[in-house]
């Protein structure tokens, strides 16, 4: 399975969200990486086909998605940033609610619905109505509802959010085990659940594609520019904002390791380091966060 | 098909405001029915009288009494039995009410001092053949359906309403990302608001008959309108209809009503992104033709009559001339309600699987 974009734009009156996007995505894990307004949201909306493109096209195995409808839609899930759920439904209703939805018979709704709830951890709570779940709960069951359909194009929006640490494993160790001969695509701002996950890492800046990858490749390029020097506590804050700094980590009272972005060594003692994803992620966006 | 409509219907009727709006619909029902009730009064013209069920018995029993087709020597026997033995001091005797019977003959065959007019039952109604009886139960149901119906109207707006632009508020894009998300999907939406917006008009019909049945019993289902007393617009209605006759009409305009404001709702629902605009904007709509001033003498109101919020004001639309062979013209009220479904229910879904998320 193939999804290609072609010169994907996506203009809101001045302002352009997504510029002449050209990706093309088989099989495989995409961490979509971007500061905040970077086009991330817009991107997948255009994907999911509920924002129309200003101009370009999208195509699955080479065949524009406006005219593929229920066929394409049958192929997708979806969990937005920012979605609601019918406050009185319980968890189990709504999953067999959005199955319906997504054209599944009774029975197997049922049964891909508890098998779901159990997923995510909350097949205890089925019957509880949504109203009385947590951010985290919810979030879950967004994550189930994207999967009810067996997906072959999973679209996951910040799916992370939310989450605490053991839930964002069992969420990393959820979508590895689906995501074989499928398309996965994931946003998020943790850039380690990209790192754990993601085959291909995606990097948009100002509605652009700025790179595209797998992690050792794309890290390569800041390879020779992470730094890490040792400098006294009390002037280590000074020096973090002097500099681009990823890390600040005290090792006792008095003194501090700093981890540093630069082409050459910001400080005498500088030591360089194996640059991660993270590095990279501040070496583009250092600045770029709107919020 | 069906399980999604079963999912709209659920989502509709587990919303919170709907229920309370249900119940009070209900509620507004019984109130207002045994308030009617309890208020009854009659004077036999000898030595009975009373209020409430005391009341209703002694209309039902001079009801009984005269029961029958409307003759002139009827006319003359109840000017006789009900004959005034006080003095008036100047008050008009058509407005004197000591029962719903002699209201009813006084209106039409006293004069101001309460003796006969010298009216003739053909001089009053023509060649109508006009069938008497017990009709104050039915008449008073008549009148509180049209109070009734006009909030059903306004609960079948808070149900809709949300329909879609509560969808708006998040679930959207995840409804429109799904396979039958953009047809059977909408589909269900429209069927189920029509579903839902039918059985509570069923619900209210049914409850209301009922509790009129309780309290009045079934006599005068089959007695002209016309000689209805005077506490009753329904005698107005130009047509010798039978009190049957009107209750199926009000019931029918009440589905038509209900029908047409579902998808007036819809359209609306679908063009607004929040709740609470669809819900303000809808019952504005309904209310409007309430501010304009047209009778149904007007011959504008051969057409403004046909908007949903006369439907339930459905003595004016029934006063309209008739289509022709006893048909009313209030049954034009029916491909008006489809009209109304059919443009709300096409266009809301297209503006719904249409929009974009932002």
């Amino acid at each position: 399975m193939e999804l290609k974009t072609l010169e994907l734009t996506k203009k809101f009156g001045h302002k352009t969200a997504v510029k002449e996007v050209n990706i093309t995505l088989s099989n495989g894990v995409y961490g979509l990486l971007g500061a905040n307004g970077a086009g991330k949201t817009t991107l997948m909306r255009l994907l999911c086909n509920i924002q129309n493109p200003t101009s370009g096209t999208i195509l699955l195995n080479g065949r524009n998605i406006e005219g593929l409808g229920e066929r394409y839609r049958n192929l997708l899930g979806y969990l937005p940033q920012n979605f609601c759920y019918y406050p009185d439904f319980t968890a189990f209703n709504f999953l067999c609610y959005i199955a319906a939805l997504k054209g599944l018979d009774e029975r197997k709704a049922k049964n891909r619905a508890e098998e779901l709830l159990e997923a995510v951890g909350l097949l205890s709570e089925k019957k509880q109505k949504i109203k009385t779940f947590s951010g985290g709960m919810k979030q879950r069951l967004g994550i189930a509802q994207a999967m009810l359909n067996d997906p072959r194009i999973l679209i996951l929006d910040e799916p992370t959010a939310g989450l605490d640490p053991k839930e964002r494993v069992r969420f990393r160790n959820l979508i590895s085990a689906f995501s074989k001969e499928r398309i996965v695509i994931l946003s998020t701002h943790i850039v380690s659940d990209v790192e754990f996950i993601a085959e291909e890492i995606i990097m948009m800046k100002s509605g652009r594609i700025v790179h595209l990858g797998n992690p050792q490749k794309i890290t390569a390029e800041i390879n020779g520019k992470v730094w890490e020097c040792m400098v006294p506590a009390s002037c280590a804050e000074q020096y973090a904002a002097a500099y681009n700094t990823s890390n600040l980590r005290n090792i006792s009272d008095h003194q501090a390791v700093l981890r540093i972005i630069a082409d050459g060594p910001p400080l005498k003692n500088a030591v360089k380091v194996q640059p991660t994803l993270e590095d990279l992620y501040l070496f583009y966006f250092k600045g770029d966060e709107r919020q | 098909m069906k399980k999604l409509i079963e999912f709209e219907l659920k989502k509709i009727f587990s919303k919170r405001l709907s229920l309370i709006v249900l119940i009070g619909l209900l509620v507004y029902s019984a109130l207002t029915a045994l308030s009617t009730y309890n208020n009854k009064y009659a004077f036999d013209g000898k030595s009975a009288d009373g209020s409430g069920k005391a009341a209703v018995e002694i209309d039902k029993a001079l009801g009984a009494r005269y029961e029958g087709i409307l003759t002139d020597e009827k006319v003359q026997q109840m000017m006789e039995d009900f004959a005034l033995t006080y003095d008036l001091h100047g008050l008009n005797a058509a407005y004197i009410y000591q029962n719903a019977m002699q209201s009813a003959v006084f209106a039409r065959f006293a004069d101001m001092d309460g003796h006969w007019n010298g009216l003739s039952v053909s001089d009053v109604f023509g060649d109508e053949e006009i069938r008497i009886g017990y009709v104050d139960g039915w008449l008073s149901t008549s009148k509180n359906l049209v109070r009734v119906f006009m909030v059903l109207a306004l609960a079948v707006i808070v149900m809709t309403a949300p329909v879609f632009s509560g969808e708006y508020e998040g679930v959207d894009n995840l409804i429109l990302t799904s396979k039958y998300g953009k047809t059977k999907g909408t589909a269900a939406k429209v069927a189920a608001s029509v579903i839902a917006a039918l059985l509570v008009t069923a619900l209210t019909a049914a409850f209301n008959l009922i509790l009129a049945v309780v309290l009045y019993g079934k006599s005068g289902w089959d007695c002209s309108i016309l000689f209805a007393s005077s506490d009753y617009v329904e005698g107005f209605i130009p047509f010798n209809i039978t009190c049957g006759t009107l209750i199926r009409y009000q019931v029918l305009l009440a589905f038509t009503c209900t029908l047409s404001v579902t998808g007036m709702t819809l359209l609306i629902s679908a063009a607004s992104k929040k709740q609470i605009v669809a819900f303000v904007a809808s019952m504005a709509l309904f209310l409007f033709p309430a501010l304009l001033p047209l009778t149904e003498t007007n011959p504008l109101f051969r057409y403004v009559g046909l908007l949903p919020f006369y439907h339930v004001q459905a003595i004016s639309l029934l006063s309209v001339e008739q289509i022709g062979s006893g048909i009313l013209y209030g049954v034009w009220a029916v491909p008006v309600a489809a009209v109304f479904v059919g443009i709300g229910g096409v266009v809301s879904s297209r503006i719904f699987l249409k929009h974009q998320i932002v």
